[in-house]
């Protein structure tokens, strides 16, 4: 491959890269011009921004400093670096081996060559020049010793970008298969969504535990801790383990080095490019190892191996046909019948599994916090308040688990996609498509509010009455949030791309009105509450028990929505009926 | 006499799955050859491995007389070889003329000759009108067309073409067939892969059928067509003779 067929391909990376932003309206293409001029002028900022930082603001700084400097620096282009990866694989295109194996190319040089363009990244162009400019800066304040920063920071950046080179190929070799790339996607978007929790953990729960000032209950400790702990207390605490942590994690030997280099000891940097550099050849090597086996298809050959074997004919067909033909009691079959393949489709949808498991990790993080938080048991004076608020709570609990049903229920049809269009060819009633689609995402929203229950349940020891009112507000809040997530999915579908929570196809317009009907969510929320307040208010004018009043109203409410959603189920069937093309229009694809 | 291609024990495994099995091919140059085959006979692999997507696992071949096996070697023949990929190997996100370009770029053509042929391709492929468009935008048919200019703006010797005539309406073609036959009459050499038999005895002059990876037959058209017609030729070669028509009793009564 000689240096014009290089060219070539770095100018394919940045024109799909480029057609790929300013695709659709010159709106878009009006925006990707003021990101490139806002992208080059951060890219100067960060390079003058370092080198004045680095030489005058950090002058001065002490080792410690520098390191927790470099940490931020470092964890900070980690995570953009990933959102960019994540973006990567759910937008662009990948330069990948069928589309230019046929051309006078070598095997190696389509390699090298990906790997290069692969470093024609947003996050690179910001960073790299604000890094540089650091060292440079390091460099004059604190003498000639701090240029091994150089090497120690590039190789940083190799070791990155060629371990994401080969995670991003071993990704892409799984995503042959369509199905499996949408899991990817999801995947890889769930792991992004938990390592941006990751500083919020060790915030909230680790690093509580040592930069917590003395309790409350405890005045007189602090006064009486000896001089030398009072002295430690005066410097910052670092939790134990911090700085050995340095010397083994790799994205913080930067960090590491930097400290050593402004100490005076210049092997930590030196060592720590030398184990990037190595780490960063492990990667490309392992890629490049993989590029080999996909081409000569030894990864089929794996597939091959650990593909399940054939069941016995009709065994597997029973299980399917059990579940497809399963009677709903108490539902019309029309409706019954469509309700399960919706379900079923939706819980093999790879952007419903990342839907649920981000909405499953969530509330468990926040409870890892709640626990870790605790500092004992409550005062007697927070006793009758923590009483009172407990059917709030279970109301809450409810709410926070529709809230990640309401991109579901909100656009019914965006993700069916080009699967709509079979809906607009069935005879049924569209009352009962709507009634299906709502049934099918009942496991889901109704699962999940149950899940929280038994949580809030079991934490707070709710009371009965609490626990009843509570299933009621679940039932009517999901038929109401149902009604409005009819009206809502005919009055403004969007598409959502495969594998991912993305609306693509979805106008400024609409976009607005997507916005603005999401606002019916809190709304619909709120009846929730009406029963415990007015229970709570029933007891402080010592008319009822505030229990039975809250499930009593509850059940009311209850009855009322169930009556509503049953008479506007036939409305909004003809309206569905009526606005079917605007949706096929909205929710499939344009070319053929 | 050079070969366009020869192959010699071709061989492709996929775990247990012989795909391609021990192919021997001989495709004169300047010839229209048509590569027949059931699904899943082996007729992609194949072209997949002549054309350097796949690697064999056994078994050599020549393109254009020259041994595959050497890096270089192969690679100087690329450039004397268009290729349409089963999937079209296209870019979404580029338009035709950005796409044209950049393959005439990979060929290491002067940049003037890559603007004129793409001028003259678009023209004729009619899709100088579609300027705008992204080829994630074009229909079937116009992406067809455009893998087919890709294919033949460096002017090849020999052109490879996996199912050319897939999903592709009459005028579309139309085109592709009038270029095809200007390709072998200026001497180029076609290789195609194709299920719709009319068209492959319509336009090729010699014909192999390949079934569960091996060649089960090879003759020129003429030769195909004094004996019988190439379908008859086809199913006894893929051991389809005794077509029965399935009968569905709800669907008689």
């Amino acid at each position: 491959m000689n240096w014009s067929q290089v060219r070539t391909v770095l100018w394919l990376r940045w024109r799909l890269t480029w057609n790929q932003f300013t695709r659709g309206s010159p709106l878009n293409a009006a925006i990707m011009v003021f990101v490139v001029a806002l992208g080059l002028g951060l890219v100067v900022a960060g390079g003058i921004g370092g080198l004045v930082g680095g030489g005058l603001g950090l002058a001065k700084a002490s080792p410690l400093v520098l390191l927790a400097v470099w940490d931020v620096i470092i964890v900070v282009f980690l995570f953009v670096w990933l959102i960019g990866l994540l973006t990567e694989l759910q937008r662009s295109e990948t330069i990948d081996l069928n589309r230019l194996l046929h051309l006078p190319v070598s095997l190696k040089h389509i390699f090298l060559v990906n790997y290069l363009a692969s470093h024609l990244s947003l996050s690179l162009a910001l960073f790299l020049p604000g890094i540089l400019g650091l060292c440079t800066g390091l460099m004059w304040s604190k003498g000639v010793v701090m240029a091994l920063l150089f090497p120690l920071a590039l190789s940083f950046v190799f070791m990155v970008t060629a371990l994401t080179y080969c995670l991003r190929g071993w990704l892409i070799s799984l995503m042959v298969n369509q199905r499996r790339r949408r899991a990817v996607i999801a995947g890889v978007t769930v792991v992004a969504v938990l390592l941006g929790q990751l500083p919020n953990l060790y915030f909230n729960v680790i690093g509580r535990r040592h930069f917590s000032p003395p309790r409350r209950n405890e005045p007189g400790r602090a006064a009486e801790a000896s001089p030398r702990q009072q002295n430690r207390a005066q410097k910052p605490a670092l939790p134990p383990g911090f700085l050995s942590a340095h010397k083994f994690i790799p994205p913080l030997w930067v960090g590491n080095g930097a400290m050593a280099l402004a100490e005076g000891n210049a092997w930590p940097a030196l060592g720590g490019s030398l184990g990037a550099f190595a780490i960063g050849a492990m990667g490309l090597i392992s890629a490049y190892r993989s590029t080999v086996r996909f081409y000569r298809g030894e990864q089929v050959r794996a597939a091959t191996k650990s593909a399940p074997k054939p069941r016995a004919p009709g065994a597997g067909k029973t299980a399917q046909r059990q579940f497809l033909e399963r009677k709903l009691p108490g539902i019309p079959e029309e409706a019954a019948v469509m309700a399960s393949p919706f379900f079923r489709s939706l819980t093999r949808a790879p952007e419903m599994k990342m839907m649920m498991a981000v909405n499953i990790i969530m509330p468990l993080l926040l409870g890892v916090m709640y626990f870790s938080r605790r500092l004992g048991p409550p005062g007697e004076a927070a006793k009758p308040f923590l009483e009172a608020a407990k059917p709030f709570v279970a109301a809450g609990a409810v709410a926070f688990a529709f809230m990640s049903t309401v991109q579901l229920l909100f656009n019914q049809f965006g993700f069916d996609r080009d699967g709509f269009r079979a809906l607009v060819l069935l005879p049924a009633q569209r009352r009962y498509v709507l009634l299906a689609k709502n049934l099918s995402l009942l496991p889901i929203g109704g699962g999940m509010g149950l899940l929280f229950l038994v949580l809030v349940t079991a934490v707070l020891r709710l009371p009965p009455w609490v626990v009843l009112a509570a299933i009621c507000q679940l039932a009517s809040g999901f038929l109401l949030l149902s009604m409005i997530g009819n009206f809502v999915s005919v009055t403004a579908p969007y598409r959502i791309a495969p594998g991912s929570l993305k609306p693509t196809k979805a106008p400024p317009k609409v976009m607005a009105l997507i916005f603005v009907t999401h606002l019916l969510f809190p709304v619909a929320m709120v009846p929730l509450f009406v029963p415990p307040a007015l229970g709570l208010l029933f007891e402080h004018l010592h008319w009822f028990s505030s229990g039975p009043v809250n499930f009593l109203l509850s059940l009311a409410w209850l009855a009322v929505v169930a009556v509503l959603y049953r008479a506007s189920l036939e409305c909004l069937g003809n309206f569905l009926q009526r606005r079917e093309m605007n949706i096929v229009q909205a929710v499939t694809q344009e070319v053929e | 006499m050079t070969l366009a291609i020869e192959t010699n024990g071709l061989t492709r495994r996929f775990g247990n799955f012989c795909a391609v099995d021990g192919l021997d091919l001989r495709v004169e140059p300047g010839k229209f050859y048509g590569f027949l085959g059931p699904n899943g006979a082996g007729k992609s692999t194949t072209i997949k491995m002549l054309t350097g997507l796949l690697a064999p696992t056994s078994g050599t071949f020549r393109i254009l007389g020259e041994d595959m096996a050497n890096m270089h070697r192969a690679r100087e023949v690329k450039r004397r070889v268009g290729v349409v990929p089963e999937d079209l190997a296209l870019f979404d996100n580029l338009t035709a003329r950005e796409y044209l370009t950049f393959i005439g770029r990979m060929y290491l053509l002067p940049l003037p000759t890559v603007r004129e042929r793409c001028q003259e391709l678009l023209e004729m492929m009619n899709l100088e009108s579609e300027e705008r468009k992204l080829t994630v935008e074009f229909s079937h048919g116009m992406k067809k067309k455009l893998a087919l200019a890709a294919a033949l703006i460096p002017n090849p010797e020999l052109l490879f073409l996996d199912e050319p005539f897939e999903g592709v309406d009459a005028v579309a073609s139309r085109i592709l067939k009038d270029t095809l036959k200007r390709c072998v009459e200026r001497g180029a050499t076609v290789f195609l892969t194709s299920h719709v038999l009319e068209i492959v005895e319509k336009l090729c002059t010699d014909v192999g059928i390949i079934a569960k990876g091996k060649l089960v037959h090879q003759a020129p058209m003429d030769q195909i067509r004094r004996n019988g017609s190439l379908e008859d030729l086809f199913l006894k070669a893929v051991g389809s003779e005794r077509v029965e028509v399935q009968k569905l009793s709800w669907l008689e009564t």
